[in-house]
């Protein structure tokens, strides 16, 4: 729809793989924190009219 | 009763001139259809469209309004206090809006401006807004105003009503506020003696172009429960998906819902149009719903327009006859051919109630 | 085609008299040009009402959801491809159903002709190949095939998937279709130019929702825009809250459109919400080889769980 690629991102983690899950949920965040906000999607207040 | 001649290569100039002491909308094309758009940067309005997809409402009464905000930053003096939006209420004049839309908002209004309640927000738009209505000489085939005490050349809500008289226009002057436009437009050759002749002679021109007529005589006498009771609303529904279009695209649909919305530490109370048509619009906070069914959401909206309003006010049918429903309608359901299922319903025998 | 009417009369007629079924769902005639009215028939004399041309898009499977009465329906390939989604979905029962298929060959678009014409059209007439549109000053005529809805004229599916009477012999599915060349042009854009590519479609959206009540799949008893505890979108004109309505109403969709056309059809701005559908759809034939409504013994892709079903997404 027009988001960039990488803010949206796929895993597959069992419940047992607890090492994984902090792995991906530190990068993801980096990466998502690298990006910055995504201003387009962001809902303003909506302005008076 | 004055008038004005307004040569047509006045025209563009007068506006661009008007535009300098009021904000001016007129209908404009953009991709397929013809909308109300605020004309900046001497965009002229495109006169030659037989009306607008939408109706003209929104300029007064927009779909989402914020009516007011509030902000719990306590470094402000008036932290945790609603503040009435504010708003540009400096003058605008619409150009080109038809008649029927114009008399909408005389009907609009009786909702907005009442002896006990008005609208702050309704009101003000209004009265800060000329219209400058054009005569329709090409009504459409689903029109059917002159049923719908209107007509194509009507002047009810007007302040200035233009005729178009090939190389010029005949502006005649309803209002003060119409006054003042043509003046801000710089447009004052009183028009000839005959001119009043001439826009009557236009008028019924115009009058036996319509195609379309709907009988109503009977709607105020008949028995409220009988025709609520009518077998012939099962008929009416049934192709009705519940969708907005109806009463969105009605210049004289005038209900909206009240929402919240925050941001942070601040945050806005605004209106937004609601539709009779949607299952959440007499929704309980119990989860009942008085009107459960698309039989008594579409029932309601008829009878809302073609009786409870008929009795309530006097004024006739809550309805310009524009058409846009009849147009727009998804699945075709027709007010024209229930307003005379309506009118001629007989409480007992039903004679004509599927037909 | 022209002769589908009296057929659909005649079959709804005989199979209300003889108590086959309670109704038969079919269209009647329109009050406007290029129009018709969904309509129900509970005896033969309002079966004699019933008619069938080139403007009966609107998908009938939508006014099943539901119902317990025995139903005639009549059905073209997409109509019947949503009824076989409804009976998967547990929204009618096969045995309360008599399907009269319709083999179909489109639906005419009216906006596409509308914007042809340089005035209002006053009446339109048609015959098997042929729709001339008249009005003041004005008489068009068009090949049908050059006026189709735009999913009419990519339509694979023509004839009805399941009937249990036909109006008329099977018509030649159309062959070779690109069917999705638009959705590939809006792949091919960038990030940045499909987020302004949507924008402007989504523009003019004053959210009737008319698409969402047009589809036959949208039969949830509240809507994810209509939920206010917790309340998902905001309900005013924000465009991230109509893209919000727009996009997941199209995921929703996901694995069941048929790409009927109702939704676009029914906009009164003309908005093609189309190309969401399509993509999903698209995906839905790449990934799993899956199109909707085509058998109702096999489960939808998002229902089952293969081994085989493709995972690279995840990483």
């Amino acid at each position: 729809m027009g988001i960039e690629p990488g803010r949206l991102q796929f895993s597959w983690i069992s419940s047992a793989e607890s090492t994984k899950f902090v792995e991906v949920v530190t990068q993801v965040t980096n990466a998502i924190r690298a990006l910055g906000p995504n201003p387009d999607f962001t809902k303003k207040l909506a302005e008076v009219a | 009763m004055k008038i004005i001649k307004i040569d047509k290569s006045l025209w563009a100039p007068g506006l661009n001139q008007a535009a300098a002491a009021y904000r001016l909308f007129g209908p404009v094309k953009e991709k397929e259809f013809h909308s109300f758009k605020p004309l900046t940067n001497g965009v002229q309005p495109d006169l030659s469209c037989l009306n607008t997809r939408l109706s003209p409402k929104a300029i007064i009464y927009p779909q989402s309004e914020v009516m007011f905000d509030y902000s719990l930053d306590e470094s402000r003096e008036d932290h945790h206090q609603m503040r009435e939006a504010a708003k540009d209420y400096s003058p605008r004049a619409v150009i080109g809006i038809r008649p029927c839309d114009a008399k909408a908002f005389e009907l609009v209004r009786l909702n907005f401006d009442t002896p006990d309640y008005q609208d702050p927000y309704w009101l003000k738009a209004y009265e800060s807004t000329t219209l400058i209505g054009l005569g329709c000489e090409s009504p459409c085939s689903a029109c059917f105003c002159t049923s719908a005490g209107c007509g194509p050349y009507h002047e009810e809500g007007l302040d200035v009503l233009l005729a178009d008289a090939g190389d010029h226009y005949l502006a005649k002057v309803l209002t003060e506020k119409g006054a003042k436009f043509l003046a801000a437009g710089g447009w004052k050759t009183a028009a000839v003696k005959e001119a009043d002749q001439t826009i009557a002679a236009m008028r019924q021109t115009a009058e036996k172009k319509i195609t379309s007529f709907v009988p109503t005589d009977n709607l105020r006498s008949l028995p409220n429960n009988d025709l609520y009771s009518a077998t012939f609303w099962e008929d009416v529904s049934f192709a009705c998906i519940n969708c907005g279009t109806c009463t969105y695209s009605c210049p004289t649909c005038w209900c909206f819902d009240i929402q919240d919305e925050t941001r942070g530490a601040s945050g806005v109370r605004m209106k937004n149009w609601d539709s009779c048509m949607f299952p959440l619009f007499t929704m309980h906070g119990t989860g009942h719903n008085p009107r459960g069914t698309k039989l008594h959401r579409v029932r309601q909206r008829f009878m809302h327009k073609l009786k409870y309003f008929v009795d309530k006010y006097d004024r006739g049918i809550q309805c310009v006859g524009c058409g846009r429903c009849v147009r727009l309608c998804p699945v075709n359901i027709d007010i024209r051919r229930v307003a005379v299922m309506m009118n001629g319903f007989a409480a007992s025998g039903e004679a004509c109630a599927i037909e | 085609m022209l002769s589908y009417a009296e057929k659909i009369r005649e079959i709804a007629g005989r199979l209300l008299a003889s108590g086959a079924v309670n109704m038969v769902i079919g269209f009647r005639q329109g009050t406007i040009p290029m129009m018709n009215e969904p309509h129900f028939a509970k005896n033969p004399a309002e079966a004699a009402k019933l008619v069938w041309d080139s403007h009966c898009g609107i998908n009938l499977a939508n006014y099943l959801t539901d119902r317990k009465e025995k139903i005639g329906i009549v059905a073209k390939g997409c109509d019947s491809r949503n009824i076989v989604t409804h009976i998967i979905e547990n929204k009618i029962k096969r045995e309360q159903l008599v399907v009269i298929g319709v083999p179909c060959q489109g639906m005419v678009d009216k906006r596409k002709i509308a914007l042809k014409c340089p005035g209002e059209i006053t009446a339109v007439i048609e015959t098997e190949t042929q729709v001339t549109a008249t009005g003041n000053g004005f008489s068009q005529s068009f090949d049908k095939k050059d006026v189709l809805q735009h999913n009419c004229s990519l339509c694979i599916h023509r004839n009805p998937v399941i009937h249990d009477e036909l109006v008329a012999a099977p018509v030649e599915e159309q062959k070779g279709i690109d069917r999705y060349a638009d959705v590939r042009a809006v792949e091919a854009m960038s990030p940045e130019q499909r987020w302004k590519y949507f924008e402007d479609l989504l523009s003019p959206c004053v959210r009737c929702y008319a698409c969402r009540n047009a589809c036959p799949l949208c039969y949830c008893p509240t809507c994810f825009v209509d939920e206010s505890r917790p309340q998902w979108v905001g309900k005013g004109q924000d465009p991230s809250d109509v893209r919000t309505f727009h996009f997941l109403r199209a995921y929703h969709c996901a694995g069941r459109c048929t790409d009927c056309g109702s939704c676009e059809r029914s906009c009164p701005v003309g908005i093609n919400m189309r190309v969401f559908t399509k993509k999903l759809e698209k995906d839905c034939l790449d990934l799993f080889g899956w199109e909707a409504g085509l058998s109702l013994d096999v489960r939808p892709p998002l229902d089952v769980y293969r081994p085989s079903d493709p995972n690279d997404f995840i990483k």
